[in-house]
């Protein structure tokens, strides 16, 4: 598992850092700011794992809880924007509805799912190597 | 975390979220549709400017009579239908708390209570606030600092402070003012669409200078004038006044248009090489030519022979423009005299469209063989990428100029091109409900925005162009029922926001912005090209009704 996750970490970051710094346009920083920082926790817990160096684990845990803190934070501005926005523009805004729903189905694997799964195999760990 | 610990977080997050969500939709949602309850809102309004206001909790008409009876004064009565919070003392959250063109907000500060009307919100050109992000240009909002300026001069407080500790509402009302006008689609009659082309061809006419130029873009609101121009817009509305005065007969307005195309060929022709172009500055692009062209085969058509010459000039240049694929190289240096292989959106359609036109006057197989090629490549769309289903732009010009070619060089994959882009645009117009019933029929540019005039007119232009070529072409009759029915609601929807007359209370000089097409619910402005596509629209769909 400690592959895979670190894997997975490295594409997390790899997705976040091309899809914000290199697609998205032009710099803001309140994207910016949480996208780099989940992305560098994600690229130093994975450099732990595949290089099974002795922190590699607590780097995961800060690193998980980091992407599902701010995930779940994105998650829920974009839920309440949603909600918000319906409530001022009534009914009729269908599509804008469509494409913030598809934004939150895209991140949620992401930033809630994986990190969710991760800090459960943490767990998990830990009760294993107990005496 | 333990399994069981992660879904007792996820629970109790969806739980609050739930809450949350709920609670702020009831509180910020308005009902426009229930019966009004709130006080009216009594104003009236002078040459433009609001002289008086007046609140009242019933008897509205029996307000501000004094005022309301001086000579070219205009009594408005406004009722508030319904209201809500705006929360946060956030200037990002109240910009985005209002709907443009619909919404007023009040505040209430140290007792008093301030309203800012729709009416009034129009007039301050508070409604949408341009926002550049780089370079990226956002409409984000109402303009909060001229809204709240507004009510904060009211209340005799800064803008600030009564942002911190006022107390704002948005609300709804209902007006007794006749703008937007009830039209709908059964309305879109002949005969209404022959008035709304002559009063939008008019409007032109009356807004020319003596040299042939035109006022470019007026605001409605002050009529102040815009100190840009733009060749190719005048090319296309010295276009759109020719046609009106062939098809109307109308001698008024081939002057108009004469005078228009003179300015061109006297004043903006220029050398690109061996041939004349349109423009100025050091750099010139095909779009002023292919548009002039267009207007001085129009004016050929119309009796005026000295635009002959150089009309064969101009498909000259174009035509040695032309790529061997079709393409177009859109632009001329003019200090260098040589052509430059780069294109914007518009170009190659309005090429495609001139070169057909000019064919039927010059004669030259070499201009109708050079508009086919440039519609076969405009329409070309590789069949592995998915995405050509789904993304289409702006462009009008292609479906005209299949239509013009129809007769001559029949394109049926241009045909189906033109009525695939109509099917999208059908999925992009605003229905009615959920949307307010006077945006039925436009073409939507997002949920937050009111829906522009010239975008739904240029799109009805290649729609009823598209509709010549289905019928002709033996296209299901269901087919062309649904885009002839698609054309009538968009056009219904520009007949209710042309100005025959429009508010005139909000204007300073009426009379001048007759028959004119704004820029939206919102942006009272019309530019020149605003009546050249609404107007080329219905035109189009008059000369395919009447012959």
């Amino acid at each position: 598992m400690r592959i895979v996750f670190g894997v997975l970490n490295v594409l997390s970051a790899l997705v976040l850092l091309v899809g914000v710094f290199g697609v998205v346009q032009p710099r803001f920083w309140a994207l910016d700011l949480p996208a780099a920082i989940i992305a560098l926790v994600d690229l130093v817990s994975a450099l732990g794992l595949l290089a099974r160096l002795p922190w590699a684990l607590r780097a995961l845990e800060v690193s998980a809880w980091v992407s599902f803190v701010l995930g779940m934070t994105i998650v829920t501005l974009i839920a309440i924007t949603i909600v918000f926005l319906r409530g001022i523009h009534g009914d009729y805004g269908l599509a804008a509805l469509a494409v913030s729903s598809l934004i939150v189905a895209l991140l949620v694997p992401y930033t809630v799912l994986l990190p969710a799964l991760q800090l459960l195999w943490l767990k998990r760990q830990r009760v294993e190597s107990r005496p | 975390m333990t399994p069981r610990t992660l879904l007792r977080l996820l629970a109790i997050w969806l739980g609050v979220l739930s809450l949350c969500s709920v609670l702020i939709f009831c509180s910020v949602r308005l009902d426009r549709a229930r019966a009004a309850q709130g006080p009216y809102l009594v104003s009236v309004w002078e040459r433009g400017e609001r002289s008086a206001r007046a609140v009242v909790l019933s008897d509205p008409e029996r307000a501000l009579e004094e005022a309301a009876a001086r000579g070219g004064a205009q009594r408005v009565i406004e009722r508030i239908v319904d209201s809500a919070p705006i929360f946060g003392h956030s200037w990002l959250l109240l910009g985005m708390s209002m709907v443009p063109a619909q919404d007023g907000l009040s505040a209430t500060y140290q007792g008093r209570t301030a309203y800012a009307s729709p009416d009034d919100l129009r007039k301050l050109e508070a409604y949408e606030l341009t926002f550049a992000l780089g370079p990226l240009s956002l409409v984000l909002g109402i303009d909060v600092n001229k809204v709240l300026g507004a009510l904060a001069q009211e209340l005799d407080t800064e803008p600030s402070e009564l942002l911190r500790h006022g107390s704002l509402r948005r609300f709804a009302v209902s007006s007794d003012v006749a703008y937007p006008r009830q039209v709908s689609e059964a309305d879109v009659t002949l005969a209404a669409v022959k008035d709304s082309v002559t009063s939008a061809a008019r409007y032109l006419a009356r807004n020319q200078r003596r040299d042939g130029s035109f006022r470019y873009e007026l605001n409605a609101l002050t009529a102040g004038e815009s100190p840009d121009y733009n060749y190719p817009r005048h090319a296309g509305a010295t276009y759109f006044l020719a046609r009106a005065g062939n098809q109307f007969h109308d001698a008024q307005l081939l002057r108009a248009a004469r005078r228009a195309g003179a300015f061109m060929k006297d004043r903006a022709t220029l050398r690109c090489g061996e041939h004349a172009c349109i423009g100025e500055g050091e750099q010139t692009d095909i779009g002023s030519s292919a548009l002039a062209l267009l207007s001085y085969v129009e004016l050929l058509n119309g009796g005026s022979e000295e635009f002959r010459a150089p009309a064969l000039e101009l498909s000259q240049f174009l035509r040695a423009q032309q790529r061997a694929d079709g393409e177009f190289q859109h632009f001329y240096s003019l200090s260098e005299q040589h052509p430059i292989d780069a294109q914007t959106e518009y170009y190659t359609g309005e090429a495609a469209f001139a070169l057909s036109r000019v064919q039927r006057v010059s004669g030259d197989p070499k201009d109708l063989e050079a508009a086919r090629r440039a519609l076969s490549f405009l329409v070309a769309r590789s069949p592995w990428f998915l995405g050509s289903h789904y993304f289409w732009g702006a462009e009008h010009w292609t479906c005209q100029a299949l239509a013009d070619l129809w007769q001559r060089a029949p394109d049926r994959v241009a045909l189906q091109f033109c009525l695939d882009w109509q099917a999208v645009n059908r999925n992009l117009q605003f229905d009615s409900p959920p949307a307010p019933i006077f945006y039925d029929g436009s073409i939507s540019r997002g949920p937050f925005m009111a829906p522009r005039l010239t975008p739904t007119g240029s799109r009805m232009e290649a729609a009823v162009a598209t509709l010549e070529v289905a019928r002709a072409a033996g296209v299901p009759a269901s087919d062309a029922t649904l885009l002839e029915q698609q054309i009538k609601r968009a056009f219904a929807f520009l007949l209710r926001y042309q100005f025959t007359p429009g508010p005139r209370h909000l204007m300073a000089k009426p009379r001048l912005l007759e028959g004119g097409y704004p820029g939206s619910a919102s942006e009272l402005h019309v530019r020149i090209d605003y009546p050249q596509h609404a107007g080329g629209a219905l035109l189009r769909y008059w000369e395919l009704g009447a012959h």
